[in-house]
């Protein structure tokens, strides 16, 4: 491997799922209560260790390396504070789970995530402590990944891990196998979450956060392989996964820009994890209960289907958003379902769609409402309008591919300036 | 072909002023280094040395005294070594030039092992 930015890529990626794993197994011996130290403990451990590898080269088996080193390293300085800390000094990081009356799933990462998923915790903290401890990701990477001050970053995250302080009962102990399955909703949600944050940044010059999309994946895949039972929604979810992440070798061109679905050459999709999507979505059907990851995978599948942009089954995606959209109503999915609507040709109930979204607030600044009311305007030959909306969509907080894929439609309708 | 030495001194302070990012940026120029001279054949191997300590042991007349470092009136200490194949010396300061020790450090000392000794 010689390649500058691919040795970057993978030291960055092998030190983060490192780091994650190292902070996991601490936590799981330590407790929740010891969330700071492990994090001290592992990157220490880490950037130790690592500090060899310039004269080495990188080993063989980078990430064994590092987790066994890192991990010595970690037991040490966990040893030698551990009478200061109150901690038991005959502290064995290697020792088996062997508490049978309590079965851990024996991923500690796993047992992490469940804690994370705090139901007192707001949402998108749950994600911030999921990132900063379960994924490994520095406080940097996570302020620049959910676009948050690190100060404002830092805050939420000492408030989250005081919450797992006070946390004294049963769970703090055990967290894994009876609240895994209460906390089931809140695990895929986050899951959900970090991959939708990776595959649509709303800002910054990367299209696509790759390792965000990977990371959620590998939790998704972690969880169905050692969760008691698995359930539809999560088959469902991991379709959706799989379906989305199987476009984007598609997603960019060769310059970094966006190239939107109708535009992709469908070629370079992933037909192997399109494949893999299929199997996950069959294990998804068999449920009473539909969940909105059912609906969203349902969309992607037929997408993953069509041979082509115009030959795509619009009937049945706009008969899944308007489901989804009565499922778990938003002005995004709204404006989706329009969008669908249009491409059918129903462009007088995708104005109704539209027109009732016009008044809110929130929708002003996103992209994809403004995008579809020029969709529309360009389907009905009305060239003013037509302007008039991409000129607003150009105007909202872009990610640089999407301000630039938005510049280039704007040159088909007249100069920019 | 001829082997030389790269000897890689460095400031006491270097790196135990940087924050961990930047030390971990400093790190992956290294190791991008090394893994793209060990693809051309150019790198043979090196140890880093443990910053802390060290000693100094001396014949004084006869007597042999020993002293722990750190030794604090040194301008520089020695980080590590590494060993690389080149033609000559030339090519060797080639090597070194591109070094990322000349861009977050100031010294790199070239020596030519001696393998007139050697089969």
């Amino acid at each position: 491997m010689s390649d500058a930015a691919a040795i970057h890529r993978l030291l960055d990626e092998t030190v983060r799922r490192e780091r994650g794993w190292l902070i996991s197994s601490l936590v799981s011996r330590l407790g929740p209560a010891q969330v700071d130290l492990a994090q001290d403990v592992a990157q220490d451990a880490i950037v130790k260790a690592l500090a060899t590898w310039p004269y080495k080269g990188i080993p063989d088996n980078p990430r064994a390396w590092l987790r066994r080193v890192a991990g010595n390293a970690a037991i040490d300085r966990v040893r030698r504070s551990a009478r200061e800390l109150g901690l038991d000094e005959s502290w064995d990081f290697t020792a088996p789970e062997e508490d049978v009356i309590t079965p851990s799933l024996s991923d500690p990462e796993l047992d992490l995530m469940v804690l994370c998923c705090d139901p007192e915790l707001a949402p998108q903290d749950q994600l911030i402590l999921a990132l900063k401890t379960v994924s490994g990701f520095t406080a940097a990477e996570t302020s620049a990944l959910l676009f948050l001050m690190e100060d404002t970053l830092s805050q939420r995250l000492a408030r989250a891990k005081r919450r797992l302080r006070e946390q004294t009962g049963e769970l703090a102990r055990f967290p894994t196998r009876f609240a895994l399955k209460q906390r089931l909703p809140l695990l895929l949600r986050i899951i959900y979450l970090m991959f939708a944050w990776g595959y649509l940044p709303r800002r910054g010059k990367d299209l696509v956060r790759e390792d965000l999309c990977r990371e959620a994946i590998r939790l998704s895949e972690g969880l169905m392989a050692r969760a008691p039972e698995t359930t539809p929604g999560h088959h469902a979810l991991h379709a959706l996964l799989l379906f989305q992440t199987a476009r984007l070798p598609a997603r960019f061109g060769p310059d970094g820009t966006l190239i939107t679905l109708e535009e992709q050459d469908r070629s370079f999709w992933d037909d192997a994890m399109i494949e893999d999507g299929f199997a996950q979505l069959g294990a998804a059907q068999n449920s009473p209960d539909l969940t909105r990851y059912h609906f969203e995978a349902g969309i992607a599948a037929i997408h993953a289907r069509a041979p082509s942009f115009t030959a795509t089954d619009w009937a049945s995606i706009a008969k899944l958003y308007e489901l989804l959209d009565k499922h778990a109503s938003s002005p995004a999915i709204k404006v989706n379902w329009a969008v669908s609507l249009i491409m059918l040709g129903d462009l007088d109930r995708a104005e109704t769609l539209l027109s009732a979204l016009a008044p809110a607030k929130a929708l002003q600044s996103f992209t994809g409402y403004h995008l579809a009311r020029h969709k529309l305007a360009d389907a009905r030959g009305d060239a003013k309008a037509a302007k008039a909306t991409l000129a607003e969509a150009r105007a909202c907080m872009n990610s640089q591919s999407v301000a630039d894929h938005i510049d280039q439609q704007w040159r088909l309708f007249g100069d920019p300036d | 072909m001829p082997k030389f030495v790269l000897m890689l001194p460095h400031a006491p302070d270097r790196y135990t002023k940087l924050g961990e990012a930047e030390f971990m940026d400093l790190m992956k120029d290294y190791i991008g280094w090394v893994e793209e001279m060990s693809a051309k054949g150019k790198f043979e191997g090196g140890e880093k040395l443990l910053d802390e300590g060290g000693k100094v042991v001396t014949n004084k007349s006869g007597a042999i005294e020993v002293h722990d470092g750190p030794f604090t009136e040194v301008a520089e200490i020695l980080g590590g070594y590494m060993v690389i194949n080149a033609d000559d010396y030339d090519e060797a300061v080639e090597i070194a030039r591109s070094h990322p020790h000349m861009k977050h450090n100031e010294t790199i000392i070239i020596r030519q092992t001696d393998a007139s000794a050697d089969d």
